[in-house]
């Protein structure tokens, strides 16, 4: 079934090309806030060019008694100045959390998103294969969690139809019986190749549909292995 | 002759003398950093020093800076009698050795 799975991974791909975007996205925007940020508050030594200046620009401001004045007006402007800063430092700290919020959120509504499309999919699907493991050893199949005993024949048909979609071939029937048998595929017959197909889908198609259709459990009897509410009789 | 020397001489001495009371006076604003300290202060320029401002700055800057204030800005030059009546608020009076 390589139409479904290839969707899948379509689905995850295009889902983790709008993270990145959706992620690229908000730092930048929360890092120019932050910029802003630090641009923006004033720093310390703003109220003392302020006084600076006051005391510059009034020329009749020469009295000690004045002076004086000016300059405790600048320092309680540092100290005020020094609240700023730690504010400046909350606030930053406050905008990396929102960082990590929204990309966390965003990270999960994207999830979501692909997670609910593909559920969509295998329901409609049935089996959806998203492993397939063949020992030639055993002589067994993975097919998902599912392990299926095949005979040697039936494995080495499902190896050779394996490594051609690996290579994304098409075999005719004589193709498959050439590459089992070891003859040229102008000797074998199409038939041959065709009647293997035939013997590895009654053999794994009787197993898969026992294990996810009808079951059977030892000495009790026979069983539908479906919801009774997805059943409809007409 | 030395009649005309005699005068001469009188002469130039007194030109000499002019020249070195040509001194003028200025008052100034100056400031110290981290924190901010301010000063009214009062300067003595030499005749060198006292046709424009920006002569008084660049003589007045470096002097106020060994004292350790950083000169902000010249305000006005000052007659004898100006100087006198604003010396009791100067913070700071530099006057030439």
């Amino acid at each position: 079934m390589p139409g479904p799975s290839i969707s899948a991974a379509e689905l995850t791909r295009h889902g983790s090309r709008a993270l990145m975007l959706g992620i690229a996205g908000i730092v930048a925007v929360l890092a120019l806030t932050a910029v802003l940020l630090f641009l923006n508050l004033p720093d310390a030594n703003a109220f003392n060019a302020r006084v600076e200046r006051v005391f510059v620009e009034n020329a009749d401001l020469t009295t000690g008694a004045e002076i004086k004045l000016l300059e405790i007006l600048a320092q309680s402007g540092t100290a005020f100045s020094e609240t700023l800063v730690s504010y400046r430092i909350v606030i930053f700290v406050l905008l990396i959390f929102a960082t990590g919020l929204l990309v966390t959120s965003l990270f999960m509504v994207v999830t979501l998103v692909v997670l609910n499309r593909r559920l969509a999919t295998v329901e409609k699907q049935g089996l959806q294969v998203s492993a397939l493991l063949i020992d030639r050893a055993t002589n067994t199949v993975g097919i998902n969690d599912m392990e299926f005993r095949l005979t040697p024949a039936a494995v080495e048909t499902l190896a050779v139809l394996a490594e051609a979609r690996l290579d994304d071939d098409m075999l005719t029937g004589a193709a498959i019986e050439s590459v089992i048998s070891g003859r040229a595929e102008a000797e074998c017959d199409e038939a041959a190749g065709a009647t293997r197909i035939k013997r590895l889908r009654d053999s794994l198609g009787n197993q898969l549909i026992s294990e996810v259709l009808v079951k059977n459990v030892a000495r009790q009897g026979y069983m539908l292995a479906i919801d009774a509410r997805v059943i409809d009789l007409r | 002759m030395r009649h005309i020397f005699a005068q001469g001489a009188f002469l130039i001495a007194m030109a000499l003398a002019t020249q070195a009371s040509a001194q003028c006076y200025a008052d100034y604003k100056a400031k110290q950093d981290n924190p901010l300290r301010l000063q009214y202060g009062l300067i003595e320029l030499p005749a060198s020093a006292c046709g424009s401002v920006d002569a008084a700055t660049r003589y007045a800057a470096p002097v106020i800076a060994r004292s350790g204030w950083t000169l902000l800005q010249i305000e006005s030059f000052l007659t004898q009698d100006q100087f006198d009546a604003r010396s009791a608020n100067a913070g700071a009076i530099h006057l030439r050795r």
